[in-house]
């Protein structure tokens, strides 16, 4: 579950990144950092099957290119920014339900 | 000594299709020294930044992983979903056995390989059996783990030559074998029509197993000499990626 959920996460971090413009796959990592104050690395190069899984299944379009060495920019598709806003939905929900559980966990 | 890439490891350890192998170390290459030039903007030394940018972007066990699963061909994703992938070496070992068998069959029943011939059939049946493990391993290996390296490819293509070979021998000596045989009992006298006809039924049938053996041999191998022609190409491809692509700075990977 928590594999899952921070595979998840980790997922709409890359299309919130990408929702801004199109990026190298280095400029990703950074802005996820970045954008997060630190809270969300994505290091050891766990970026790229995140990314080639977002390729696969059309949410981000990836593009060779670069003059004299290939270099590859991704940028969001109609499917990713429609995931996302389903994603980003879906997590606000499931984190409502947690806060509420733990309020009230506190609360007891 | 020539310090190494830090992606020479990665390289060696990813088993993907060396196509999609080279896209990944061209993407991560171009990331790595990107990131660098960024970090250095930002007032890091070029040693430190190089180390932050590896440790980003270079695939950890756990990312490689995911990247295998990612880009084994379709059917290697199969198997994996499936769970048939730890069965496949064993599903071709019985695909091979099975085939011998059949091989066998015929064999004693064109040859009578249970009496005076079984010295040549029962090798030739062998033979075929050899072949089509060996066949089954390199197909394997390019369908299901979508990665033969150039070093067992060349193992894999010396032991068929050598098997098409030794079937093709033994083919021709079982023939002459029985062909001499003839002859004796020509010259004896002793052959009545219908041991004649038997006997160039044997002749026919050691000559025949020895050549479908080479054929199936061959033509078996030239079914995947398109996707090794690739392959070749990529490893080039990849091997000139490492030779231009000298490290800045000597750095351990993680």
């Amino acid at each position: 579950m928590q594999a899952t959920l921070s595979k998840r996460i980790n997922e709409l971090l890359v299309l919130a990144v990408l929702e801004r413009g199109p990026a190298h796959g280095y400029q990703i990592a950074l802005s996820v950092e970045e954008r997060t104050g630190g809270a969300f690395s994505l290091q050891h190069g766990t970026l790229y099957p995140i990314l080639h899984r977002l390729e696969t299944n059309g949410h981000v379009r990836g593009q060779w290119g670069g003059e004299g060495r290939r270099r590859k920019t991704y940028e969001l598709t109609d499917g990713g920014r429609a995931e996302l806003a389903a994603g980003a939905a879906q997590l606000e929900r499931q984190f409502r339900v947690l806060l509420e559980l733990f309020g009230g966990t506190h609360a007891a | 000594m020539r310090p190494e890439h830090p992606l020479a490891d990665v390289e060696r350890s990813l088993a993907v299709p060396p196509r999609r192998r080279l896209d990944l170390l061209e993407e991560v290459d171009a990331d790595a020294e990107a990131l660098q030039a960024e970090l250095e903007r930002r007032g890091y030394g070029p040693a430190q930044a190089r180390r932050a940018a590896l440790r980003h972007v270079v695939p950890g066990t756990e990312s490689l992983a995911q990247l295998e699963a990612q880009h084994a061909p379709p059917l290697g994703r199969w198997a994996r979903g499936t769970g048939w992938i730890d069965r496949v070496e064993r599903f071709g070992i019985v695909v091979a056995t099975s085939l011998a068998g059949a091989v066998a069959c015929v064999t004693i029943l064109g040859t009578g390989a249970l009496g005076s011939a079984a010295v040549l059939a029962w090798p030739q049946v062998i033979v075929v059996a050899l072949l089509a493990a060996n066949w089954t391993r390199a197909a394997k290996r390019l369908w299901i783990d979508g990665d033969l390296r150039p070093e067992l490819r060349r193992r894999l293509w010396e032991r068929q030559i050598g098997l098409i070979v030794l079937a093709v021998a033994l083919g021709a000596l079982g023939a002459a074998r029985e062909v001499y045989g003839a002859f004796g009992a020509l010259e004896a006298e002793a052959f009545a029509p219908p041991a004649m006809w038997d006997a160039v039924g044997r002749i026919v049938s050691f000559a025949a197993l020895g050549l479908s053996a080479a054929i199936f041999g061959l033509f078996g191998w030239l079914a995947i000499t398109p996707r090794l022609i690739d392959d070749e190409t990529m490893e080039h491809r990849i091997s000139a990626f490492f030779a231009s692509r000298l490290p800045h700075t000597s750095s351990t990977r993680r």
